[in-house]
Order: C-alpha cells, then sequence, then structure tokens
C-alpha cells in the first residue's frame, strides 16, 4: 500500500536534458504506464527511481519515505524497489532457483519462498535449468519472481516484453499485470508500445523529450489527446485545415456557453468547426480559438463512418490488415486525402463511392504547433506499417 | 530511434553514481610499478655523458645493429601482413571440414618459443645464419597475429557487400579489395604491427643465428664487455623503434571487438586453384616454424648419445625452477593487472584511460630492456635484490602484465551493468554486488590472462638469462646455453620438455578460446 511520488525531478548527462521537471504519482496498488519514444527518458525515469541514477533537482518518495533527493540518495540496495529490466537481466552463472532467491537470506525459509515464487509465474518445472535454457518468455518470468522475492511496495517494468514477440508480449503482458495487481503491488510499466499501455495500464504517463506532456487514463489519452503530437503518438489520425464557427464555447466545466475571456487552457470545450467533411462537432484543445480562425483539425480513423448520405468521396487505395483496414479515401470535388478504419467485412471497392460521416467530436488545435512537435508527427505517420503499405 | 536506444545503454553505467573515487589509487599504484623500469633506463640513459653518446652511436655498430633491426621488422611484417590476409581469406571461405581444428593448428606457431624454431633448424642445418633464414622463421612464427584477428574481421563483416560488388560488375578480386578490405584492414595491421614489436623484441632467435641486431647488441655490450653505457644506449634505441610500432598499432587498431562467432564459411566462395594456392599457403608456415624443427628436434632427441647424456636431475630442476617462476609471475600479473582492468573497464574518464594506456605500455618493450633495466636500477639503489628470484618474477610482472590486462579488462566490460545494478535493487551493496556477480563472471577472463603470462613466462628467454639467480637454470636457459656451445644434443632434452610444459597452460587456453569462440 504505497504511492510512489515523483516531484520536479531534473536529471542531466552534461548538455543533454534526460528529464526537466518529471512530476507523477502513481497511486497505490495501480498500474501506471510511461508511453513515450525512445530517447523521451522513460528509462532514466526508472532508473532514478531505483536508485541508479543520481537526480539534479526535485525529490522521489516512496510512500511517505524520501528515496531521492539531491545529493542525498537513499541507495539502491536499501529502497525495497522491484526492477525488471527489457534486457536479458538473469544472472547467467545461476539457476533459474538461485536467480529467484539471490535476494533472499539463506535459511529453510528460502527454498519454501522460491517454489511459490516459481509456481506463481509458472515455473515450478524449471527451477534446476539454468537461463541459456529458457524462452525469452521464460526468463521474463523469472526476472519478475525475482523482483518480487522480497515483496517490494513499488515494482518497476522496464519495457520487459520489448524482446518478445508480439502475441506472447500481449498475453505475457496481460498475465503479467493481472498478477501485480493481486499482489496490490504499486507498479509502474516503461513502454514505447501504444496498445500496450493502452491495454494494460490505469494511467498513462505520455513522455516525450524529457517531459511529461500528458497524464490521462487510456481512454482520455486517446480521445483526448492535448497536442497533435500526443494524438499521433498513441494513434493514427486524420489531418484536415478548419475554420472555427462559433463566437464561444460550450463549456465543459460550467455547462454555459461563454466567452471565457481570461480562462487559458480549455480543454475538451465544445463548439462546431467548417471542414471539407462539412460543419462537425468539436473541442478545442488547450485554447480558445476565435470565430473565424483557422485552426488544425484532428479525428481518428474509426471516427470515420461509411453513410449514404455523407460526404462524397472516392476509395483511392485500401491498407489491409486482417480484422480491418485503412480506407484511403479522396473527398469529392478537392482529392482532399482522409483514412477511415472499416471493419474488413464490410470493404469497399477501390475506386467506388463512398460517403462519408463523422461520429465523434473532432480535436481542435491551434495551427501553429511548435515546429518539433509536428516534425514528430510526420516521422511518426512514416513510421506507421499502414501508411507504407498506402504510399506503395 | 535504434540510435537512441543504444544511447541509452552507452552512457557511462548508472550504476556507478560516482566517479571512479578510491578505486583509481589501486590503480594507479600498480602501474607506477610497471613503469618503474622503463622510467629507471631512461633516467640511467641520460647518466651517459653526451660525448660517449655521440661515440656509441657513431663509432661501434649501433648504426648497423638498427638497421638490420629496422630492416627485419619491417620485412618480417610486410610478409606476415600479405602471407596472412591471403590465408585468413582462405580459413573464413573454403568450404573446409573441421574449421575450428584449421584455426587451432593456424594458431599453433604462437605457441613456439623463436629461438626453438631456430634450434630445431641448426639441429638439421648448422649452417643457418644471417638475415634470410632469420626473416623467414620469424615470419613463420609471427603470422597468426595477423591471420587470427583478420580471420574475426572478416566474420564480422560478412560477405554481403562483396557479394553486391559483384552483382555490380566488379571482378573478385577488385570486390575484395573495394568491399571487404577496408573494413578488415585495422585488424590486419594491427597484427602486422605485433609482428613488428614481436621482431624487433627478439633476441633467441636472431641471436642464433647470428644477425646482429639491436638486441644482440645489448646482449653482446652487457654480458660480453660489461660496457653499461653502451647497452642503456641501445636498448634506449630499441624503445624508440618499439614505440613507433606500439603508436602505430593503437592508431590502426580498430575499437571494436571481434569474435569469431559461428564457424562456417562467410563471404563468397573461392575458386579451386585460389583455394588450393591459399592451402599451401597457409601449410608453410607451419612447416618452416613447427614441423621442421619439431623434426630436428625429436630426431636429435632420440638419439642414442642424447638419451645416455640426459642429467634427470639437472633436468628436473630446470623443470621445476620454469613453473615456479611462471605460476608466480602469473600470480603477480593478475594482481597488478586486476585494478587496472576493473578501473579501465567500468569507467572512461580521462585518468582511467591513461592509466590503461601507461599499464599496456610494457607490451612494447623488448625482454631485454627490461632484464637490463632491472639491473641499473636494482644497483643502483637495492644491490641486495639484484639477481634474485623476486626480482626476475618482478620482470616478468612487468613484461607481462599487459597480457592480463587485456584478459581482465575484457571479461569485466563483458559483465553486464544491468545485472550489476539488479543485484542493487535486490539488495547488494557496490562491493556485495562485485563479489556475487562481476567477479564469477570475470572470473574465466582472469585466469585466461593468467594462463597467457604463464605461457610467455615460461617462453621468456634474454630477460631471464640477465635477471636470474646465478646457478638458477630453466629450460629455456638451459637451451640456450647448449645450443649456443653448439650443443645441439645436450639441448634436445630442455627443448622438449619445453615444449610439453608450455604445452598444458596452452591447452587449457585453446580449450577456452575454441568454448568462447573467441578471436586473440
Amino acid at each position: 500500500m504505497t504511492t510512489l511520488a515523483v516531484s520536479d525531478v531534473s536529471v542531466s548527462y552534461g548538455v543533454h536534458t534526460a528529464l526537466d521537471e518529471v512530476s507523477l504519482v502513481v497511486p497505490s496498488g495501480s498500474v501506471v504506464a510511461v508511453l513515450g519514444p525512445s530517447g523521451c527518458g522513460k528509462t532514466s525515469l526508472l532508473l532514478a527511481i531505483a536508485g541508479l541514477l543520481g537526480i539534479d533537482t526535485g525529490s522521489i518518495a516512496v510512500g511517505s519515505r524520501i528515496v531521492s533527493q539531491p545529493g542525498n540518495d537513499v541507495p539502491p540496495e536499501q529502497r525495497g524497489i522491484g526492477w525488471v529490466p527489457q534486457e536479458t537481466s538473469l544472472f547467467p552463472h545461476m539457476s533459474v532457483s538461485d536467480n529467484i532467491g539471490f535476494a533472499l537470506s539463506k535459511g529453510r525459509r528460502r527454498s519454501e519462498r522460491i517454489d511459490e515464487l516459481a509456481s506463481l509465474v509458472g515455473l515450478d518445472e524449471m527451477l534446476h535449468r539454468m537461463p541459456d535454457e529458457l524462452s525469452g518468455g521464460q526468463a521474463q518470468r523469472v526476472a519478475l519472481a525475482r523482483a518480487l522475492a522480497t515483496d517490494p511496495d513499488v515494482v518497476l517494468l522496464d519495457e520487459p516484453f520489448g524482446a518478445l514477440d508480439a502475441v506472447l508480449r500481449h498475453s505475457l503482458g496481460r498475465e503479467v499485470v493481472s498478477l501485480l495487481r493481486g499482489r496490490d503491488a504499486t507498479t509502474l510499466l516503461v513502454t514505447h508500445d501504444r496498445e500496450e499501455a493502452l491495454d494494460l495500464a490505469d494511467l498513462v504517463v505520455v513522455m516525450d523529450a524529457g517531459r511529461v506532456v500528458q497524464v490521462g487514463t487510456p481512454r482520455e489519452i486517446y480521445e483526448k489527446p492535448l497536442t497533435p503530437w500526443v494524438a499521433s503518438f498513441v494513434g493514427e489520425t486524420v489531418d484536415l485545415e478548419g475554420e472555427w464557427q462559433d463566437t464561444a464555447l460550450e463549456c465543459q466545466a460550467c455547462g454555459q456557453r461563454e466567452a471565457c475571456e481570461g480562462i487559458p487552457d480549455r480543454y475538451g470545450c465544445t463548439g462546431h468547426v467548417a471542414t471539407e467533411l462539412g460543419s462537425l462537432a468539436a473541442s478545442a484543445q488547450g485554447f480558445q480559438p476565435r470565430q473565424g480562425e483557422k485552426v488544425r483539425v484532428v479525428l481518428r480513423p474509426e471516427w470515420l463512418v461509411p453513410q449514404a448520405t455523407g460526404v462524397d468521396s472516392r476509395v483511392v487505395t485500401i491498407a489491409y490488415a486482417g480484422h480491418d483496414a485503412l480506407v484511403e479515401l479522396a473527398v469529392q470535388p478537392s482529392g482532399t486525402r482522409v483514412r477511415a478504419r472499416i471493419a474488413a467485412p464490410f470493404l469497399p471497392a477501390v475506386g467506388a463511392p463512398f460517403g462519408i460521416a463523422v461520429r465523434h467530436p473532432a480535436l481542435v488545435f491551434p495551427v501553429a504547433p511548435d515546429t518539433a512537435a509536428s516534425l514528430e508527427t510526420t516521422a511518426q505517420v512514416e513510421d506507421d506499417p499502414a501508411s507504407r503499405a498506402r504510399s506503395v | 530511434m535504434s540510435q537512441a536506444l543504444t544511447d541509452t545503454s552507452a552512457r557511462p553505467a548508472p550504476a556507478a553514481v560516482s566517479g571512479p573515487g578510491w578505486r583509481v589509487i589501486p590503480a594507479l599504484a600498480a602501474v607506477v610499478v610497471v613503469l618503474i623500469p622503463m622510467a629507471y633506463l631512461a633516467i640511467r640513459a641520460t647518466e651517459v655523458p653526451w660525448s660517449d653518446v655521440v661515440t656509441i652511436v657513431t663509432a661501434s655498430r649501433a648504426g648497423e645493429y638498427a638497421l638490420n633491426t629496422v630492416v627485419l621488422g619491417f620485412t618480417v611484417s610486410a610478409t606476415v601482413l600479405v602471407a596472412g590476409v591471403a590465408i585468413a581469406v582462405g580459413l573464413s571461405r573454403s568450404r573446409v571440414s573441421r574449421l575450428r581444428w584449421w584455426l587451432v593448428a593456424s594458431a599453433l606457431p604462437l605457441a613456439m618459443p623463436s629461438y626453438l624454431a631456430s634450434y630445431g633448424w641448426l639441429v638439421i642445418w648448422p649452417t643457418l645464419s644471417g638475415f634470410g633464414p632469420s626473416w623467414l622463421l620469424l615470419s613463420a612464427v609471427t603470422i597468426p597475429y595477423v591471420v587470427l584477428p583478420t580471420v574475426a574481421a572478416l566474420r564480422s563483416v560478412g560477405g554481403e557487400q562483396e557479394r553486391v560488388a559483384r552483382t555490380l560488375g566488379r571482378g573478385a578480386l577488385q570486390a575484395f579489395l573495394l568491399a571487404t578490405w577496408p573494413q578488415i584492414r585495422p585488424a590486419a595491421l594491427a597484427g602486422a604491427l605485433l609482428a613488428f614489436l614481436y621482431t624487433v623484441s627478439d633476441f633467441g632467435l636472431v641471436a642464433m643465428l647470428r644477425f646482429h641486431t639491436l638486441t644482440w647488441g645489448i646482449n653482446a655490450a652487457y654480458s660480453a664487455s660489461f660496457d653499461r653505457n653502451q647497452a642503456a644506449v641501445l636498448a634506449l634505441l630499441i624503445v624508440l623503434i618499439a614505440l613507433v610500432g606500439v603508436l602505430g598499432e593503437r592508431r590502426v587498431r580498430g575499437q571494436r571487438r571481434l569474435s569469431l562467432g559461428r564457424l562456417r564459411p562467410v563471404g563468397p566462395a573461392l575458386v579451386p586453384w585460389v583455394r588450393r594456392s591459399l592451402f599451401v599457403a597457409m601449410l608453410t608456415p607451419l612447416a618452416l616454424g613447427i614441423v621442421v624443427p619439431m623434426a630436428g628436434l625429436i630426431s636429435r632427441l632420440v638419439q642414442a648419445e642424447t638419451l645416455l647424456a640426459i642429467d634427470p636431475a639437472r633436468l628436473a630442476e630446470a623443470t621445476g625452477w620454469t613453473v615456479l617462476v611462471a605460476v608466480s609471475a602469473a600470480l603477480t600479473a593478475t594482481l597488478i593487472a586486476l585494478p587496472i582492468a576493473a578501473l579501465a573497464a567500468k569507467y572512461r574518464t580521462r585518468l582511467a584511460s591513461t592509466i590503461e594506456s601507461l599499464g599496456y605500455l610494457s607490451h612494447a618493450l623488448p625482454g631485454i630492456v627490461v632484464g637490463l633495466s632491472l639491473v641499473f636500477l636494482t644497483l643502483g639503489t637495492l644491490p641486495v635484490l639484484y639477481q634474485t628470484l623476486a626480482i626476475l618474477i618482478f620482470g616478468y610482472t612487468v613484461l607481462f602484465a599487459s597480457k592480463s590486462i587485456g584478459a581482465t579488462r575484457a571479461s569485466i566490460e563483458g559483465v553486464s551493468g544491468t545485472l550489476i545494478r539488479v543485484a542493487r535493487t535486490l539488495g547488494e551493496t557496490p562491493f556485495g554486488a562485485w563479489r556475487r556477480v562481476t567477479l564469477p563472471l570475470a572470473l574465466p577472463g582472469i585466469l585466461v590472462g593468467a594462463l597467457l603470462v604463464m605461457v610467455a613466462t615460461m617462453k621468456e628467454l634474454p630477460a631471464t638469462l640477465i635477471l636470474r639467480p646465478t646457478g638458477t637454470n630453466t629450460l629455456a636457459t638451459e637451451l640456450w646455453t647448449k645450443t649456443v656451445a653448439v650443443e645441439y644434443a645436450q639441448a634436445a632434452p630442455y627443448a622438449a620438455l619445453l615444449v610439453l610444459v608450455a604445452a598444458i597452460p596452452a591447452m587449457f587456453l585453446a580449450a577456452t578460446r575454441s568454448e568462447k569462440g573467441e578471436a586473440t
């Protein structure tokens, strides 16, 4: 029953800032995923919490005990934090049994505890094997059992399933998280896999370039991203230009239409935006647009659905993914491209007409985001297999 | 993105929250110990009056010795460079069965002390002398320095680019030179420079074949005419030549660590006539450096007059001394190397890498120079130690600590930082993590280092000749004194025992290496 609190923590390696005033709270017994691209500082965050990396500013507290402060670190061996790293981390010169029992002192209780932990992770039969006789998934189970041996209050998982193949990654991920929930362990899971984060965590912390960009439930992160970068990092996006139509916002907080003068950072307050797909219900993300202002409109492909009476378009290409497909559409008559995610049994033919309707409020951002974020967005789209298939 | 991923692991190991701190002190102490003889030699040489230096360099045959040394060094290294690369290509690209066996065979000449090779030839051909035989035999003995790392480099390069070059219209040789050679060049050149160092430092072979290099001159000046000034100046000359070799080696050596990896042919297949000629090229150094000398040795050993003249007591005594000094030297060299290697493996600060480089410096010193400088040192400061067993073992330690530093450092470095961090989060103190994780994982490498020192000590000749206590004879010194007295028959049993005794640690080495598939 321990809350992990990270407050204003900064870490830099020379000129490179790995963590820039990072704050987050992992409520007792919950699973929080830290999601971010490679090099965003998420591994540094984990190392700092484990006590393996000194911090420059801020503090880290486990429960009521402050474990990290600049120049005053509790050494890692006295923190009681379990750590499961990504790489193969089993001691190669020790059997499975000795690996699990590494932290346990000698005595009769030791072997009982090892048996208990081994059966917890489903490896009772393998206690005498050496690490090189295990599969990747088995090795990570041992690493987890080893980290749990001393009943740590906090468990840190650093991309623990990253080296496994996709199917095993998902099943083992779910299994491990439900096991940790069952023990009421406070868990911080670092990953760059958005599906893993959205699927497993109670809360997702999105990080980029050493900063926390957004904290929220998986649904909030996916459906109400705070920036276009978060939107494209956690899922596919459809980007459009638009023009704000209302003079005021429908305020979520007060339920009234008001000008919101002087109230900064308006999230999720609704109005309407004119786009090539017609006038759409929209929510402004972090700013208050003026009437007639050009804005950036972001949709999810699955928010676009076929409707005979919808906006006219033609099917250009279909990126088929088995369960569903990303259908690229040319809006008539301008030819603007948008993508819709269509369930596989209902796929149209290439060249066929397609009426588009939008069944979710569009996300509206200011037109000029900072350059770095927009570059990242491009990179993400390029990386996406579906978009690659489309461009071929 | 993958770049960013590797960056994370390449950062200074986060387990080391602080800098190297107190760990510098034992490493610094160890490296100072290793450097004492060379420092003293420099001091001693500057004490020689300048007029004497001029006389020594001009009037004596110092110039001729230096020229002989340099010419021999260059011809040998050029020969082994060309032939060694060809053999490496043949070894990696022939679909031969028992490839591992061939690799071990091609490494065999390394186990052969140069003077043993020349002894074996002299038995068969007593008038053999001069540049030609010295060049051929030294090339045969040093060629593994090029072959082994080049085979490893060829394996890490693979053959894809070369195949691509072929599909883009290049011929076989051109494709090799354009696509593969630039990538294996650092390994091959570094090997050739090691051969250069070996040749420049060699004493026994050139002395037996009466080719007058600087080592021969030093020995003559020191033991024949007791001209210590001349010996010191010649020693400094040879150090200068060797330093050129060391600096060159550091320049060309790639930073990549190479390993043999999976033992199967890599790269494009060879046309049959090329494969056959490379096969012959591979057998030549084996024939020159091993087969003929061993044949000479055995033929003399089994003659009745040799067998009758064997003095078992003296033979046993020499064997005993050989094993004793080798084991002691391995022990002290490992103790000296451990703090240096542990520091260099975990910290990349300027101080740490300077300490490591200084530790390696001694491998450039010819045995005869270390021997000479320790004589100067003991006579100048602590005459009690002159010609004691302690100073002899100290000499071996200075000469061969670098072998242990290399092996120990690599094995400590091979222990993943993640494992140590895991141990820390599981409740171990830094020292506890070192004891339970780093040490057991690095131990095989540390033992390899000790075995390397042991083999090198058993084979060492010139420093042993100068530093051994009066009346103490090792197998190497007995073989030497009997050979220069042209008592080839009496020398034979010592030569045979030396081969056998040195083969024991060498076999352990070969076993650990082929298990790990390491290159050098």
